[in-house]
Order: structure tokens, then sequence, then C-alpha cells
């Protein structure tokens, strides 16, 4: 299988200009300014069907042309604070290949007549982050970027900022409240950002991954891109992040709708251990539902698993073998929404640290009867009521692992133990 | 104009109007905490869900707005259950000190408890645990642990005063309202956000523990703190069992047209000044000894009317007195054939662009219209020191003792007699040999022009022990003792219609026009001027 995304990652200093241009890199840019109007580029990324790789899928295109065409600032948000746990996808571009992003921020500025795009990137990643300055200041003493690219008359600017290490700040809105220089509270919407985004002004919000998909699209055209993929709307290349009980966790690429059996058990290397069967996996970061094993023979795309109740999300891939005891896995999932919750509206502030202390109390042997049932209804009251998704993210789990492992927990709350 | 229809009955709004807005138009009260009218939207207490039919979730009514042939569900199985689960949210880490909260009784958490809630509570792990009773600034307190994140107050503070004092620290449900290190809340607006507080988070040093609000009795008036005139509620306590009652505090009342929906500090707290010097209790002649009241009155009556009659009597006025009492007074100088008067100009500080005006005269312009403005008190103390007053009644200040004239010892030299009529022993009182007592804003029924013009409606809430008149009848009483012709007057609303008749800014105006919120006098030059 040819390598997308990632065909430069293995090849020695494949962070630098010099490697990325004997790969091919910026002739997507340079074709584009000299030959394509800013119309032909986003119809090209409609046809090609590229979805949003952060977590939503949202056509790209689409998003792209709700980009207003008055005389406004327009700015590209590039979205790389890459916190759902689970996922470590954009990292590996960044840090290997800073520059296909670069190109891909470029080429989309161009496309919605943004002169500058901010790379929004959580402080944690300071390696990725001191990779892209690096690779913006290549970029600009080779006329990728800043004024009059390649002779075209085209301005764009690049700007990395990183975050102060908020998951909050990896929602679209509150990453521009926090771009900002505000506290990182999410924004009511309407007004959406292509409206009134950062300073007011259209914006477009996309995922790393998303924008360095489009400078193939651009040199292989969309009818080749559409080729990619299992299922039609699910198209292109994935980076899929494996973590958990098996023998090789990692980033793996493959095309859209790798069945998710073979990325354990082909790419991962198989379970970690060979006496351990496979329980469950949340297959698209933790905020989405959980799949037990009878469930898993799924393709990992969009729509196949919008089908069986659960996300594609992220696509943090994350699998548990029977050792695992559900009660505890979903207590350290409802942690980190309750502390990552920003506290800005009720249900979210309230309810997922109530979920947290019903979970750990449960684990903890003070299970009560009821709590089950308090459990779903708690995530039921969260989710759909709040601000921002970060409500459902806390919810969808719950509710998810609750449903599923019924029995572990009522065994928890009858023998105030472990069933494994 | 989009039509909408909110629980089957269809009402046609202005473009942009939200949900929210367009029901209470029409009386119906959806629920709310965090948004408040005279702030931006946030939309984070998610009290106001409600069904839109055609959307896939509840939308907030306070940041939906309404579009033609939208439908909406206040009171569906949804909503109410929606409501009941934000209550849940809000109570599990509310702490159950409703008894000795000062905001219990007048408390959204719980009206909207008793309206929406579920008696009982499932959530049986602990509460979190947080600071009660953080000194933030020079008049407001914070609960930390009531608080439920509604944001008005840090809204308050960024967009009204623009001061931003305060922010919230920490996230999620650690969550707190906070003052930014090295800061106080000592802007001179800061107890609104007591006012806008729906819960009892913050609350006012100057009230907290003083009274339960069930037992104040609430009346509609207006502040005399300044030119401005900004609308209040006074509370009065009666806690003596007398019906006379003990102010407790004052919050704002909204009015478009002249404060919107705030006061300052100082108007806030001014009901304080008048217990900030002793009150002249009965009628007193020689000082500090009580006299008769008909006696007393008879004998200013007979300093005036002997002093007027040679043209040497003077009158200084408080800017604060009602346009009753200044007309009433004009009336009784007019009958005993001159008295010069002048009315005092209090000033402090300086205006600023919010509400607080320097010119401290809550009715300096009603003074204007019915004295002139070549009437002040400089004047007046100008005749005294050339030796041309044998007596000087001073009318002295209904609000502010300190604000009562004070005469110098040249002035008391020149003078033979002052005379005085006030609520407080302060200022030209203590010079007095003869005194008479008079009620005290809040304590009399009176109108008040505020600097642009705007004639309001000041209200009795509290009595007091003290054998006082209004100023207007005690005009009455000695233009009866003078023997000089004098309207009879009986009640406020009758001195009011005289002075309609009289003054032209006052046409046509009565307690009536001038309802709750005030009307504008008659301030445009007649035609052909």
């Amino acid at each position: 299988m040819e390598r997308i995304l990632t065909r430069n990652i293995e090849k020695e200093r494949s962070h630098t200009l010099e490697v990325y241009e004997a790969g091919g890199g910026y002739q997507s840019l340079r074709r584009a300014l000299a030959s394509m109007s800013p119309e032909a580029l986003t119809d090209e990324v409609k046809k090609s069907g590229l979805r949003g790789r952060g977590g939503a899928g949202f056509p790209t295109g689409l998003k792209w042309s709700f980009m207003p065409k008055d005389d406004r600032p327009k700015y590209l948000v590039c979205n790389a604070d890459e916190s759902e746990p689970g996922t470590f996808k954009d990292r590996v571009i960044m840090e290997k290949d800073p520059h296909l992003l670069l190109e891909g921020c470029i080429l989309s500025g161009y496309a919605m007549g943004a002169k500058t795009t901010y790379i929004y990137i959580r402080g944690e990643y300071v390696f990725s982050a001191r990779r892209l300055e690096e690779a913006i200041a290549e970029a600009y003493a080779k006329g990728y970027a800043g004024k009059n690219i390649l002779g075209s008359g085209f301005d764009h600017d690049l700007y990395v900022h990183v975050g102060a290490g908020a998951y909050i700040c990896g929602e679209e809105t509150a990453l521009m409240t926090s771009l900002e220089g505000n506290r990182g509270y999410p924004r009511l919407k309407p007004p959406f950002p292509a409206q009134s985004g950062l300073w007011k002004s259209p914006t477009t919000i996309n995922n790393v991954e998303t924008l360095a998909n489009v400078p193939f699209i651009v040199e292989r055209g969309a009818d080749w891109y559409q080729s990619i993929g299992k299922a039609p709307k699910n198209t292109g290349p994935k980076l899929y992040c494996l973590s958990g009980h098996v023998k090789r966790p990692g980033t793996y690429e493959a095309p859209m709708g790798l069945p998710l059996m073979e990325l354990v058990h082909e790419l991962g290397g198989g379970m970690l251990h060979d006496d351990r069967p496979l329980k469950a996996v949340i297959p698209g970061g933790s905020s989405v539902p959980v799949l037990r094993a009878e469930e898993c023979a799924v393709d990992l795309d969009f729509d196949s698993l919008a089908a069986i109740g659960t996300m594609l999300g992220s696509a943090g891939v994350m699998v548990m073998d029977s050792s695992t005891c559900m009660v505890n896995a979903i207590r350290r999932v409802a942690h980190f929404y309750a502390h990552e919750s920003c506290g800005q509206c009720t249900p979210c502030r309230e309810g997922t640290g109530w979920m947290h202390r019903v979970l750990s109390r449960i684990e903890d042997g003070g299970g009560r009867q009821q709590d089950m049932d308090l459990l779903l209804d708690v995530a039921d009251n969260i989710q759909g009521q709040t601000i921002c998704p970060l409500g459902d993210a806390a919810a969808m789990p719950v509710r998810s692992f609750v449903k599923k492992f019924r029995d572990e927990f009522q065994y928890h709350v009858d023998h105030r133990k472990c069933m494994v | 104009m989009p039509k909408v229809t909110i629980d089957g009955v269809e009402i046609e709004v202005a473009d942009g109007t939200t949900v929210l807005d367009a029901a209470l138009s029409r009386g119906k009260e959806i629920p709310h905490y965090c948004y408040h009218p005279g702030l931006s939207i946030a939309g984070n207490c998610r009290m106001c869900l409600v069904e839109v039919e055609k959307a896939p979730k509840l939308l907030i009514g306070c940041a939906t707005t309404v579009a033609d042939g939208m439908v909406v569900r206040t009171e569906s199985e949804k909503v109410r259950r929606a409501r009941a689960s934000m209550m849940e949210f809000f109570l599990i880490n509310h702490p159950l000190d409703c008894p000795i909260c000062d905001q219990a009784g007048e408390c959204k958490l719980q009206d909207y408890a008793v309206e929406y809630g579920d008696g009982r509570s499932r959530y049986t792990e602990p509460k979190l645990a947080l600071s009660k009773a953080v000194d933030i600034g020079r008049h407001v307190m914070l609960d930390q642990e009531r608080c439920i994140q509604c944001s008005r107050c840090i809204r308050f503070c960024r967009e009204v005063t623009g001061t931003g004092e305060l922010a919230f620290f920490q996230r999620g449900e650690r969550a707190q309202i906070g003052i930014h290190p090295g800061h106080r809340l000592d802007n001179p607006y800061s107890g609104n956000v007591v006012d806008i507080c729906p819960v009892g988070a913050l609350t006012l040093k100057e009230f907290r523990f003083r009274s339960r609000v069930w037992y104040l009795k609430n009346t509609a008036s207006v502040c005399a703190g300044c030119a401005r005139g900004c609308n209040v509620v006074v509370g009065a306590a009666a806690d003596d069992h007398d019906q006379i009652g003990r102010l407790r505090r004052i919050v704002a009342r909204y009015n478009g047209d002249v404060n919107g929906h705030w006061i300052c500090d100082e108007g806030r707290l001014s009901w304080q000044r008048i217990y900030a010097a002793p009150r002249l209790m009965t009628a007193e002649s020689p000082a500090g000894t009580p006299a008769d009241w008909d006696a007393t009155v008879a004998e200013v009556a007979e300093t005036l009317r002997e002093a007027a009659g040679r043209s040497r009597a003077g009158a200084i006025l408080s800017p604060r007195l009602t346009s009753e009492d200044l007309y009433a007074w004009r009336r009784l100088f007019e009958a005993l054939g001159g008295v010069e008067a002048g009315v005092r100009r209090i000033a402090r500080g300086e205006d600023d662009d919010l509400l607080i005006r320097a010119d401290k005269g809550a009715n300096a312009k009603g003074a204007e219209w019915i004295f002139g403005a070549g009437a002040t008190e400089a004047s007046v103390l100008e005749s005294a020191r050339a030796g041309r007053l044998e007596a000087l009644l001073v009318v002295g200040d209904p609000l502010d003792p300190d604000d009562t004239a004070r005469l110098d010892d040249d002035v008391r030299s020149k003078v033979a007699r002052v005379l005085f009529v006030g609520p407080f022993v302060s200022g030209a009182a203590e010079a007095a040999p003869v005194r008479l007592p008079m009620a005290a804003w809040s304590e009399q029924d009176g109108s008040i022009v505020n600097f642009r013009g705007r004639i309001q409606w000041l209200r009795r809430a509290v009595g007091t022990k003290a054998e006082d008149r209004p100023g207007w009848r005690i005009a009455a009483d000695i233009a009866d003792a003078a023997g000089v012709e004098f309207p009879s007057f009986t009640a406020p609303g009758e001195v009011l219609a005289a002075l309609a008749r009289d003054v032209a800014e006052y046409r046509d105006v009565d307690a009536d026009t001038v309802g709750m919120l005030g009307v504008p006098g008659r301030t445009e030059a007649p035609a052909g001027a």
C-alpha cells in the first residue's frame, strides 16, 4: 500500500525544506498559484470528499465555501491542539514533515482568501512547535510564505501560537478565544466562525491532518483522492493512533475504512498478551462510545462507525484486553473530562465532577444499586445541553460504558470489588 | 417583523428579538440566571432552554433570535425536564445555608427550585467546600460556595464600569469568581454586583445580616444623592413595631431614561446619612429646649413677618427639598411681602460618564425653575454680611446633615435672628435659637427634578419619632400663624397642582403623569421665541 501522508517521515532529516522539496514538496503550491483559481481549488477539495480529521468529519471543501467573499480580513486557524486522549497523529506530521502542513495551510489560505494562518498548538508539544517555527523560517526564506508567494501576488503569513495546556482550547471557539488572549471559553454558536470568528472576522478552523491532505489533492486530483477508501464519502488516506493492549502501538497510515481488527492484529501486531483476549475498543479518542469485542468487526471510517453508534473522532483507537476493569477505565476517562471542563456552563461544570465522584465511589467499593441509572441520567442531562461538545464528550463514554458493561458495574456494587 | 408562536400564542416582535425577550414582552418569564438585560449575553446557565420546532436540541432562549414562523414551547415536558436537571446541577454543590443567607427570600435559586426542582436530591457525594466570606471590596463580600458562576458580576465590571476587577479563576467545578491579585472591587458602582447576583454569593457589607428581606417594606422612590435622580427601591425594616421603621438599604430600580439598571455606591448608601447626625425631635426655642409647636411656629412667623415688612428677611434653602416644599416656601415668602431667598449649591467631585453628577442638588433644577437661577445662597449671605438682613431662615438638607448651610461668625454676628427648619441638628441649626423639625428624605412624598429636567416622584418609606412635618406644611403653618393669604394645602398633590398652574415647567404635571418613571418637564422655548 502506498503511504501518502507519511511518505516522508522515515527519510533522514525529513523535517527540512531540502528533503521536502526533493520529494516534490511545494510543487502543489507552485501549481495552484500559477494555474488554479481559489474557487477551483475549493471545488477540487469539495470533489475529493475530504472530511475533517479533527473529529467531527465535516466536509472540508463545504466548510471553506462558508467563508464570505467580502473585504474583511479572513483567517485560517490550524488546530494543532491535539489533546484528545489516545490521539497522537498530528504530532507525527508536525515533527517529521512540518512543511507538508505549511503547504497545506498556504494552499487552503489561498482557496478561501485568508492571508494569515495561526497554528494553535498545545503547550506540551514543545518539539513540534520548534519544528514548525524552523520550517516556517525556511519557507519564508525560500519565498513559499510571506509577501508575493512565488511571484503570484498572493500574501500569506504563518504564526505558531503555543497554548497553555487546556483540553478545551482544542474546541474551535475556545481556541479562538484563547488565541485572542482570553480565558479559553467556548463561544455560543451562532455566529459560526465563518461569519464571526477570530477577532470577529471570517475564520476557518481545520485540523493538522486535514490540511496535510490538501497538497495531495492538488497534486493528484480529486478523482485519485476519491478512489482511496472503502466506502463512498469516506475517502482519502487516514492516520490511525493505536494504543492500549497491543504489541505495536503507534501511528499507522491506511486508506480510510481500514478494518479495526486489521489495525489491531496486522499493523498492531496483535494483542499484547496472547492469553488475554480483546475486551473492548474505544475507536476514536476517549470521548466516543466504546465498542465491545463482538462489535469490533467494523471498518474505521466516519459512516461505518456512526452506523454502530460510535464515532471515528480523532481515530485514537484504544484497545483493552480482558484484564481491564471497565469501571476503572471509565473512572479515568471521567476524571479527565471533569478536570478539563472549562466550568463555563452548568451541566458540564457540575455534571462531570458528579459522574467522576460516583464512578470513584463504585470502584472504591461504595457503590449503590441505583448508581448505574443515576450515571445514565446525569449523562443524559449533560448531553445536548451544553455550550460546546465537551459535555457530550464527557457524557457519551460514561453512557456507553455503563450500558455495555453494566454487569461489571453491578459486580462492583454487589461485591465491592472488581470482577477481573 | 417576524411572527413567532410562543406556547401557542402568536406574537409579532422586532427583528433581532431573542426568544427570551419576546416571551418577556408578553409577560412570560422564561427562567434564567445569567441573562441580564443590561449586560451581554453569556448563555452559560442553560436555565432558559426552550424547545424550538425543527431544532434537534433545546436552544437557550437568551441567545436564540426569533425567526418568522418559529414555534417555541417554553413549558413542554422536555423543557421542564431540562430545567429540573439544571436545578439539580446547580444545587449539588450549593450549600444549604439559606437560613443565614441574606439572599433568601429574593433568591432565584430558591424560586426556581420551588417551581422547577425536585424536592429531593440524588446527590450523595461530598459538596465542594470553598471560601465563605471573602472580602473583595469596600462594600462587597463574596461567598464562593453560593456562587452559581453566571458571570453577571464579571460582565458588569467589564462592560458597565470598564474596570474589570473580577474574573473566573480555575476551571470546571473548581472554577471560582475572584478578584485579580492586588486589586479590590472598589469602583464607585460596586454595589450593583450585589443587586444583579441572582444568589447570595455577593452581599453588601452594609446590609448583610441586618434584616431578612421579607421583613422589609419596599418603596419605589428616587435617590436624592445627586442631580441624576436614579430610580431606587428603598427597603425599610419595621423593627420597632411602631410603623416607624428604619431604612436598611437602597437597591436600583430600572429606568431607561435616567439610570438604566444601575446606581452608584454613594447613592446606595446615602440612607446612612440620615442617621449620621442627631435628629431635631421637637420644636425648640430656645435651642435645646423643647417647645410647643404652635408657639414656635408663631415665633418664627412673627420674626419673619416683621423682618419681611422691612425688607430685611432672607432665606437659604437646600437644593434637595422637594418641588412642593420649595414652592410652598416661595408662596410664603411672597405672601410675607418679600424675603430674599437663595438656594444652596452642593457640588463635590466631577461628573463621570456613567451616572454620578458633581451637582449633589437632587432638585437643583426644580429650585431653578421655581426661584430662578439668580436666587443663590451666595447672594443671600452677601446681604447678611452687608447687614441688610435682620432675620435669616435656613431650611436644612433633608438627606445629609453635612450639607445643611453653615453660617460663619461674620454672618451670625450680623443677623439678629437665625431661624432653622430641618431634620438634623447640624450646620446652621447649631447657630439657630429657634428650630422646627422637618421630615427627612424618604419620610415624605414629593417631586424632584433631575439635571435633565425630568420630574420624578419621591415616596415616603419610613416615619420618624420626631415631631416633624413636611416642609410645605411647615410653610403653610407659618403662613397661617402670620395671618397672610396662603392656599389651603393638605397634601403634596395639591401643592403640585398649584405649582403646575404657576410655574411653566411643571405645566400639566400631577402625581399620575409623573408615575413610577417620571416625566420630562416643559423646557421647550415658547412658540415664536
